[in-house]
């Protein structure tokens, strides 16, 4: 694992979280809610499925009410700020020259591998966030933020699931002992 | 990365300050809250626009259509000796308490604040203003007005025209001989044998903002 | 008083340059603090990287104190801002899940957008196993509908929960927060040394 070298690039994570708490509270002020992720991806991947096989979509409540019919699922303020989200991303990267192809991965795993364990938590990563109704930016984040008692439950059990398998799969992410 | 930094225990402070200054600051109260919101709301009152007829509230009590809630906010002798059917008796000091129930109205909820004449009324619909912002009006002319209207010889030595045309002073004008609350029949008109009565109709059933957000 | 109608005010063109504005920061701050990288996250909870940990909480302290200043001063309205409703089961069910995809996936939504965006496979890998994600919630949904709908407590805060003041709770979590910090820093030196 080399964060080391590249982390003196990165911004001091307190001023970090700083300018992200005064951007959460300008969302709020502006728009009336907080940031989200989660549920742009979600839209999209119904606008995918309702281009692929609509006729499931009108038929399964869940997701009818987002896409079913005339609704078009990309017309939600969410899908926008995935857009921009990617597109912060990529300039801030492109700005320091880290845009590159490349695989993050722990030194004791191959790619390979890397790719099917971030394949597989993500895959947990979208059904955990349906379940919870948002994901650690739309839930901790922002409910947090306006105290939501939900979200303050969520954003501990995230922690204790990440915590909690951790030294199990230690092997994904820490150097040889 | 051992000690904090000059530029990291400094904000340690400053958030601790900002913090402690808000505990003691503390958050608007119902009156204050209004305060606020008079600027947008005021005019409202001003112009009328939030007081209906007692007509228009007949009218509404016979609409399927509308989820009718009606605060009462007079004392309780008053609500004893009448009320208008299916009207809630409300203290000014516990109208916070609704707040969740004023939230969780449907879209075709309107809610009207009745007291005897407008005075308990207007302060109660700032004050429910101010705690949710329902849709919500005062009764014009108050219960003194509705009952010119509306109440029934029988059960009240003074009556029609006159009487509750007093000057308005809060205090209910007309008197029962018995505290029937709402079994009087003026706590609910026939709309079909009472004589039509014109009026300008004020109420708008509002469609919320799309109030979701989130990845919901 | 804030917050405002977007749509009226911008029409609705308008409103989504606003939100493409607001995630281009978001994205922008994320890349910038190293989130788009799955090592950096998951380190985290090695205690070997604190960043989740405090750009997380600094967030929510210093958005939480900006909040409830302005509601504090009639510059912002309350009632107007959304607030997510509880539903505890499944919020905590989720979370636990969520916890489980991040350490062996190593990002969270937001930052697999971020890691996708300076074209990592991994971020890659991570985005596609999401929209699978999702998909199979929506496809079973029915089934675990009673689940989903369980624990609801409306629109429930800390203060309501813990009956104080909103003023005393920011205090407290701000406190929590700090506390947080140096307890985790601790932490990290006990377990690696100074050498980091």
């Amino acid at each position: 694992m080399n964060g080391l070298a590249e982390k003196v690039k990165y911004w001091n994570p307190y001023l970090g979280g700083a300018l992200l708490g005064l951007l959460l509270f300008l969302s709020f002020f502006v728009t009336s809610h907080g940031l989200g992720a989660s549920g742009g991806v979600h839209r999209i991947a119904v606008a995918i499925e309702d281009l692929v096989i609509p006729e499931h979509v009108d038929k399964t409540p869940y997701i009818a009410r987002m896409a079913g019919g005339d609704r078009d699922p990309l017309a939600h303020w969410l899908v926008w700020e995935v857009a921009g989200i990617m597109l912060g991303g990529f300039v801030s990267g492109l700005l320091r020259g880290r845009v590159k192809v490349q695989t993050y991965r722990g030194p004791q795993i191959t790619p390979r591998t890397r790719w099917a364990f971030a394949f597989i938590g993500g895959a947990l990563m979208g059904y955990g966030a349906r379940l919870a109704r948002g994901c650690t930016s739309g839930q901790a984040l922002s409910g947090g933020a306006v105290m939501s008692v939900g979200s303050w439950a969520f954003m501990f059990a995230v922690f204790a699931g990440g915590y909690g398998l951790a030294w199990f799969v230690r092997r994904l992410w820490q150097p040889e002992a | 990365m051992n000690a904090p930094s000059l530029p990291e225990t400094l904000g340690a402070v400053v958030i601790l300050l900002a913090s402690a200054a808000l505990a003691l600051y503390g958050q608007p109260d119902l009156d204050q809250k209004w305060e606020f919101l008079a600027a947008k709301l005021e005019p409202r009152l001003a112009e009328r626009s939030v007081y209906i007829d007692p007509a228009e509230l007949l009218h509404l009590m016979n609409d399927d259509y509308i989820h009718l809630v009606i605060y009462d906010v007079r004392v309780e002798s008053d609500w004893n000796e009448f009320h208008l059917v299916d009207s809630g008796h409300i203290a000014m000091e516990d109208l916070a308490t609704e707040r969740e129930r004023l939230h969780a109205l449907p879209e075709n909820a309107v809610v009207v604040v009745v007291s005897n004449d407008e005075i308990l009324a207007t302060r109660a619909w700032k004050r429910l203003m101010a705690v949710a912002k329902p849709n919500a009006y005062i009764l014009e002319g108050g219960l003194n007005l509705w009952l010119n209207i509306y109440g029934v010889p029988e059960e009240e030595t003074d009556r029609h025209g006159k009487a509750g045309m007093g000057k308005p002073d809060g205090t209910l004008r007309h008197s029962f001989k018995l505290a029937l609350g709402d079994r009087h029949a003026a706590a609910q008109p026939d709309e079909h044998l009472v004589p039509h009565r014109e009026y300008t109709a004020r109420v708008k059933l509002l469609k919320k903002l799309a109030r979701a957000g989130g990845c919901d | 008083m804030a917050p405002f109608d977007l749509v009226a005010l911008f029409g609705t063109t308008g409103s989504y340059l606003v939100y493409i504005a607001i995630g281009f920061a978001f994205g922008f701050i994320l890349e910038s603090s190293g989130f788009g990288d799955s090592r950096l996250l998951a380190a985290q909870f090695y205690f070997r990287e604190l960043r989740v940990l405090k750009v997380m909480f600094s967030a929510i302290v210093v958005a939480m104190i900006l909040i409830f200043w302005s509601t504090a001063l009639g510059l912002l309205d309350y009632d107007e801002i959304w607030v997510k409703p509880t539903y505890l089961w499944p919020g905590i069910a989720g979370g636990l899940i969520m916890g489980v995809g991040f350490i062996l996936g190593g990002y969270c939504p937001g930052t697999s957008l971020v890691s996708v965006a300076t074209l990592k496979l991994d971020g890659a890998f991570f985005l596609l196993g999401i929209i699978v994600g999702v998909i199979l919630f929506g496809e079973t949904a029915g089934l675990i509908n009673t689940f989903w709908n369980s624990g609801y407590l409306g629109i429930f805060t800390l203060p309501e929960l813990l009956h104080l003041e909103t003023g005393v709770v920011v205090l407290l979590v701000t406190c929590l927060a700090l506390a947080m910090f140096a307890g985790f820093e601790w932490l990290r030196r006990k377990i690696y040394g100074k050498a980091q």
